[in-house]
């Protein structure tokens, strides 16, 4: 049906809290028909929230014409760019894109926009008008909205009335066949503009410095800073300290941020939208888990999932509100990243037990909004003086901290009659409201003593150290772990599923934290033990303090018991503090549990003693494989010290949240720094013959025994960026038809299971990739033995495999040249070589003469004349090979020591934390992914005691590489020198194509290998255009004067933000970035008078230097995107107008428009469905883009894909198209 | 009646689904399949051999209905058939989402 | 021969009016793109030759695991890959 909406842009003063805290430069859409109302209330209240002004939010249903009337009364061009959706791109793109008709509207006029919504799910929406960052923006300022477009059939009503409902967050959403359900908008956005009462910048109290920046949900934030005001100025709670608090609505009230109602067990959906501009947040939902891919059955579940910039994700929490158990109450729903959450990125979900008519109160006086049960569910009984239902039930004084939980502290109190009346049958320490063991009466019961406590940790050889570490330990190991007699490392307990545990937490803390160069004094007096994805009772044992709940933490020497149930094997579940995480929890309060299948025994690897925890231990089992189980936990911001107790990367001012710090795993950590022993030479940093195995996990194991390793991040803000080299795994583990990875993006609280196997001896390394992480040291081994060895047991069903391939003496000095290569391929498998030269010459990297004169680039050897004559332009390597191919790499290094910029290694832009010495290499190397091969010789690197793999100046290195199958996209990037070589362009895309396949160029049909674009021809399969985008970030480029190009700050549109910002980048923001060695700055497309409209037109500015990509209407497109680069800042792919499934291999895996945080190694096949042009064949410019706002569009991270409707003379049409024309 | 001899058990329950669709020429049925496009809602025109021929009014793809859909029998994973004193089928409305 | 619902039921090992779970071959189903597994407790009503009926009948949603669906269901034999007896449609259990 059609569907329309009058949607006006205006401006608007947005109000965020309670507290006054503002953005005098607002904007947002809205529908017509509240425009008045809107500003009307707005001017009646400019010191508090209106509930209209809240990021548009509007529904339609799948196979719906969606028509908006769109109105600008902003005082320049906007648009309604609506991503998933399917359109023309000439008439309603919301854009001025390449050479179609520009659908921007001007102040004071209007445009019709014309879409069809063909899949379900989330389609936001936002201006591309003005793709400035910073406070010029619109995206930044709340120019954004999101559309939810239901299942066919559906209708939905207003919560609290029952009555039909327009537009706003949230709705009920029914359907003839399915569920009825709530649905709640939680579109999370960052960096607006925010001004407190007195028009000034916030300050955050506690340093009397600027407050962080601004991260929101639907236009509101609720600041601890703000609320800790209240307790310092002796209006509530006055023995409070404030972190602990931070969510207490016995001391507040409930906050400005959402909090999402329903009744336990109501079917939901939280539809979570990334509308911001920068940051990749974790969403984090307590007590619920759900499916990463909701339409995928066998998808993997998750209970916090990551989320980059203008991306999206349905959370439909299994088993409904309150989860299998039943659990009422509240359940904080935040970002991970605790600079945020401390910043006011939270909510929560309201699970109520008694039906809300409107007639009730909060314990503080504060109406209880009217609630109508779902129709199709029974509604929850009334509530009665007996049973007055959450919170009501619960004795807490209003003003005053959120009482302890009845029964569950060790000497502690009894319940009253009310929570006597609410309880379940048989309350015991733990399970009081809600019973998470109850519906397995037979399940064993585990019991665990664990202690928090704090110690000095050492990270490294070279004494780096944290006097402060805070860790958990089981209370059978304190005296050992204190005395020195065991190394600390994250705590992790194995447990099968199918068990109730049982904690009994003791707070051994210190009640105080003082202050030093990273960290203000702090009273930490209470701390709690809050974990992830277990069933249990939020009311009494959420190990925090949120809502209208008990505070379930205890005081330093008291003990709580915890009750949870395992209800399947949920990996690894994660655990840490929730009282003072943000204080605290880089310090190490962190570990995990690991559910493994029923009857699984837990043995130590060395002694197959049976064992209860451990990183690394070995689980044998009955009737499955035997495995060994790793647990790595990466963790920033680690505040470390080194041997002399000087701070490393202390912040500006203690308690900055400015990146203070470097990193950790799994409490270690091994820069490269330290590793240039023997010849000093950056190639042999991961080599065990030049500088020793590392401190950080050597994990060990034999050829061929499978390995469960649990990845978990325990702290603070960033994302990370995991490998394994040589091994790799199914994207989703309960599903195998999900594609491999070798690569795995995280972010705090994200927990993974990568179930791989060690298919030869030899050293594998593993790492955290993002250039600053590995410098400072995350890394370590996995050593696959083929030979017994005295300290490592077998796995009992593995047959014995003795290697006899040839090995290097541990005692030689620099690795050994291996004499013959291993063939990884079977028999007869056909040979295809490459030879490649890695060499200097200077890129040109846009129209605008930006270029690099230091560039390494890897090319094919006999294009190597071409391309130093300046007869070919370089692009990043692209290595493609059919499945069933065995690849013979032969590699040259043609470096030179003259041709680096700087000798002594230490880069002042871009940079990295932790500078130090660390000379160029001229050796260099090619590490594939995903590609089969013989660890010891083909990786490209010198790990551990593996052979040579890199190749010196004039030398030669040679690889075998399986391609065992078609794959697709993968990375290549050279291992010998990451400092000194990556941001000088030593990468490319490798590609695994289906068997055969023949790669022809796109104009003349011929023969043609290493384009970025080309026509894949194969006898059963369509002809199909190829397009490879190799994003990069982290580049050093000069101008065409010779001047160098500090990005972010040299291309930003608005130069003004540079003065009112101090620090406004981080070191893993710095460097120029765009794809396939090309970048398109828009600053060189901006007039004097900061007009935006035009910055993407090519009847302005003529194509972008970006790779522009020619199709027909109709074509099969595949994109192959990797990113194969540098820096931490994950980032957003789009393309206008066209969407893919979202794993390339799995066809039941969700529809969407983009794939999310890009970070180094990632790599993904987008095949367009429907082709280009998508569904209706639309011709025209497409953008493609990165979805960060701030800050990859401006620097010239987009491009475009250009779609014909007639036959153009040099591109000649695919397949029968093409003979089609041959007779006209 | 069904010849139940020299039949298995399985032969009698196949022939026992096409029986039961051709008892019910003219019903309005229901059909999820797991083959796309995975739900048919509609009137049996008939049966033959073991397909039963559906004139379906509503699936998951709009573009796909109002047109008749011989539906493999034996790869129908469930189905209701209405009839008298059961209950009815619901009518998928484009009501606009206001209710 | 003429044989009746009860005889039918009997035969399968069912009772009329017993509450049953019964799950079926395919991975998921699939109604306006919100995937399930097959998985639907319901009361016996009906055997045919070749069929039985649930009616109610819940579908053990993950998301929604006390769904009663609108209709009745009724499910081939055939396409059956197990059932079990004496199974409430309100018990709880992991569905994943």
């Amino acid at each position: 049906m059609r569907r329309f909406f009058h949607i006006v842009a205006i401006p608007i003063r947005i109000v965020l809290n309670q507290f006054g805290d503002y953005n005098p430069n607002g904007m947002m859409y809205v529908l017509k028909e509240n425009e008045k109302k809107v500003r009307k209330l707005v001017r009646k209240n400019p010191f508090t929230p209106v509930e209209l002004v809240q990021p548009l939010m509007i529904r339609a249903n799948e196979g719906d014409v969606l028509e908006v009337l769109f109105e600008n009364k902003l005082p320049f061009q906007t648009g309604f760019h609506l991503e998933e959706a399917d359109y023309d791109v000439m008439q309603s793109d919301g854009t001025d894109a390449g050479f179609n008709t520009s659908s921007l509207v001007k102040k004071g006029e209007r445009k019709l926009y014309r879409f069809r919504l063909n899949h379900a799910g989330v389609y936001p929406f936002s201006d591309l008008g003005n793709p400035a960052s910073g406070e010029k923006g619109s995206n930044s300022n709340g120019l954004f909205g999101a559309l939810f477009v239901q299942k066919r059939g559906s209708w939905w009503t207003h919560p609290e009335t029952g009555g039909t409902i327009n537009s706003g967050p949230f709705a009920d959403i029914h359907h003839p066949f399915l569920p009825s359900f709530r649905e709640y908008g939680w579109l999370f956005h960052d960096e607006m503009e925010t001004k407190d009462l007195t028009g000034n910048k916030p300050l955050d109290l506690m340093t009397g410095e600027e407050r962080e920046s601004t991260h929101a949900v639907n236009f509101r934030y609720e600041p601890l800073g703000n609320r800790k005001k209240l307790i310092e100025e002796g209006v509530v709670c006055p023995e409070c300290e404030g972190e602990e608090v931070h969510h207490d609505s016995w001391v507040f009230g409930d906050p400005a941020t959402p909090v999402l109602r329903g009744y336990k067990g109501d079917p939901a959906v939280i539809r979570v939208v990334h509308s911001g501009v920068k940051e990749t947040h974790v969403f984090h939902y307590h007590v619920h888990q759900w499916l990463k891919d909701p339409v995928n059955q066998e998808s993997e579940i998750v209970d916090a999932q990551s989320i980059s910039p203008q991306s999206w994700y349905d959370v439909a929490p299994l088993y409904g509100l309150g989860s299998l158990q039943g659990s009422i109450g509240d359940a904080i729903v935040h970002c991970h990243l605790y600079p945020h959450f401390d910043v006011g990125m939270w909510g929560m979900n309201r699970v109520f037990d008694t039906l809300q008519d409107g007639s009730q109160c909060y314990p503080d006086g504060t109406r209880i909004k009217a609630l109508k049960p779902l129709p199709d569910r029974p509604a929850p009984p009334k509530p009665t003086k007996e049973k007055p239902g959450f919170p009501n039930f619960i004795p807490g004084k209003v003003g005053f901290k959120a009482p302890r939980p009845p029964l569950g502290i060790v000497g502690g109190r009894g319940l009253t009659e009310l929570e006597r009346n609410a309880a379940i049958e048989n309350p015991r320490p733990g399970a009081v409201f809600t019973d998470p063991c109850g519906f397995n009466p037979e399940a064993p019961v585990i019991e665990y003593r664990i202690s928090a406590i704090e110690l000095p940790l050492i990270y490294n050889r070279q004494g780096w150290n944290d006097p402060k570490g805070r860790i958990f330990v089981l209370d059978d190991d304190l005296e050992s772990v204190l005395s020195g007699n065991k190394k600390p490392e994250p705590l992790v307990i194995h447990t099968p599923a199918g068990a109730c545990v049982r904690i009994l937490f003791t707070n051994r803390l210190p009640d105080v934290a003082g202050g030093d160069a990273f960290q203000l004094f702090t009273r930490t007096y209470e701390a709690g033990f809050h974990i992830h994805f277990m069933k249990f009772d939020v009311l009494v044992n959420d190990g925090a303090n949120v809502g209208w709940n008990y505070d379930s933490s205890v005081l330093q020497g008291q003990t709580i018991q915890y009750e949870y149930y395992a209800d399947v094997e949920l990996k690894a579940w994660f655990y840490h503090d929730h009282l003072f995480a943000g204080h605290h929890q880089q310090h190490g309060v962190f570990g995990s549990g690991v559910i493994h299948p029923r009857f699984t025994a837990f043995l130590d690897s060395a002694t197959g003693e049976p064992v209860i925890h451990g990183t690394e231990i070995t689980a044998v089992h009955p009737l499955i494989p035997d495995y060994r189980d790793y647990s790595l936990f990466v963790h920033d911001f680690a505040l470390l010290y080194n041997k002399d107790g000087r701070p490393i990367q202390p912040p500006d001012y203690p308690g900055s949240q400015d990146d203070p710090g470097v990193f950790g795993v799994n409490y270690t950590c091994e820069p490269l720094q330290f590793r240039l022993n023997g010849p000093a030479d950056p190639a042999y940093s991961f080599s065990s013959f030049v500088n020793g195995d590392p401190y950080t996990p050597v994990f060990r194991c034999y050829q061929n025994d499978p390995l469960r390793i649990r990845l978990i991040q325990g702290a603070q803000e960033e994302s990370h960026s995991f490998h394994i080299h040589g091994m790799r795994w199914k994207a989703e583990r309960p599903d195998v038809e999900t594609r491999y990875e070798s690569q795995k993006h995280i972010g705090i609280s994200e927990s993974f299971t990568l179930e791989t196997l060690a298919t030869h001896d030899g050293d594998y390394l593993w790492s955290f990739a993002t250039e600053e992480d590995i410098w400072n040291g995350l890394w370590g081994l996995i050593r696959s033995y083929g030979e017994t060895q005295q300290d490592l047991i077998r796995l009992p069903d593995q047959p014995f495999v003795n290697a006899s391939a040839e090995k290097p003496s541990p005692s030689l000095k620099i690795p050994p040249k291996a004499d013959f290569l291993n063939s990884p391929a079977p028999e007869g498998a056909p040979l295809r070589k490459f030879r490649v030269a890695a060499f200097h010459v200077p890129v040109v990297y846009s129209q605008y003469g930006e270029h690099d004169p230091y560039a390494i680039v890897f090319a094919r050897e006999e294009d190597m004349g071409a391309i130093l004559r300046g007869e070919q332009t370089p692009e990043p390597l692209i290595l493609r090979a059919n499945a069933g191919d065995e690849v013979e790499i032969s590699l040259t290094s043609y470096l030179t020591e003259d041709r680096f910029p700087f000798k002594d290694g230490i880069w002042p832009y871009p940079e990295i934390k932790e500078q130090a010495y660390y000379p160029p290499s001229l050796r260099i190397s090619l590490h594939p992914q995903l590609v089969q091969y013989d660890v010891k010789t083909s990786s490209g690197e010198n790990a551990g005691y593996n052979f040579e793999q890199t190749a010196g100046p004039g030398e030669t290195i040679t690889y075998r590489w399986y391609v065992d199958q078609p794959f697709g996209a993968s990375c290549l990037w050279d291992m010998a020198d990451l400092r000194n070589h990556r941001s000088l362009g030593t990468f490319g895309t490798f590609i695994a194509e289906p068997r055969g396949t023949e790669s022809v160029h796109p104009y003349t049909l011929q023969g043609e290998e290493s384009d970025s674009s080309v026509v894949l021809k194969h006898p059963f399969l369509p002809e199909t255009r190829e397009f490879v985008l190799t994003m990069f970030d982290g580049a050093r480029l000069l101008n065409n004067i010779g001047e160098l190009i500090t990005d972010p700050a040299d291309g930003l549109l608005d130069q003004d933000q540079l003065e009112e910002e101090e620090d406004l980048f981080d070191t893993y923001d710095q460097g120029s970035r765009g794809f396939n060695y090309r970048t398109e700055r828009l600053v060189h497309r901006m007039k004097n008078d900061y007009q935006t409209a035009d910055l993407f037109s090519s009847d302005v500015h003529g194509d972008p230097s970006t790779p522009l990509f020619e199709a027909y209407a109709g074509d099969p497109v595949t994109i192959r995107l990797t990113n194969p680069s540098e820096r931490r800042r994950a980032h957003t792919f789009r393309i206008h107008g066209h969407y893919w499934n979202t794993d390339a291999m799995d066809l039941t895996s969700q529809v969407k428009s983009f794939d999310g945080h890009l970070i180094t190694g990632h790599a993904a096949d987008l095949k367009l469905h429907y082709g280009a042009g998508s569904y209706y064949g639309f011709s025209g410019d497409y953008l493609y883009r990165s979805g960060n706002i701030q800050w990859d569009i401006e620097l010239g991270m987009w491009g475009l894909f250009r779609v014909y409707e007639r036959w153009q003379k040099h591109l000649p049409p695919l397949g029968t198209k093409r003979n089609a024309d041959h007779q006209l | 009646m069904l010849n139940q001899k020299n039949m298995t058990s399985n032969d009698r329950h196949e022939e026992g689904m096409i029986q039961l669709f051709t008892n019910h020429t003219g019903t309005k049925m229901l059909a999820l399949t797991s083959s796309f496009p995975f739900f048919f809602i509609g009137t049996i025109r008939g049966v033959l051999d073991d397909y039963v021929m559906v004139f379906v009014e509503t699936t998951n793809v709009a573009e796909l209905e109002n047109r008749v859909w011989n539906l493999h029998i034996h790869d129908i994973e469930v189905f209701y058939l209405e009839q008298e004193g059961w209950p009815t089928i619901p009518v998928l409305g484009e009501n606009g989402g206001g209710g | 021969m003429t044989s009746t619902n009860e005889s039918r039921a009997a035969e399968l090992g069912v009772v009329i009016g017993e509450s049953i779970l019964v799950v079926t071959k395919s991975d998921q189903l699939n109604l306006f793109g919100q995937t399930f597994r097959p998985i639907f407790a319901g009361t016996v009503r009906e055997v045919g030759e070749g069929h039985l009926t649930l009616d109610p009948v819940t579908i053990k949603m993950v998301t929604a695991p006390f769904f009663t669906f609108p209709t009745p269901l009724s499910i081939p034999l055939e396409n059956i890959a197990h059932f079990t007896r004496n199974f409430g449609p309100e018990k709880v259990f992991p569905l994943t």
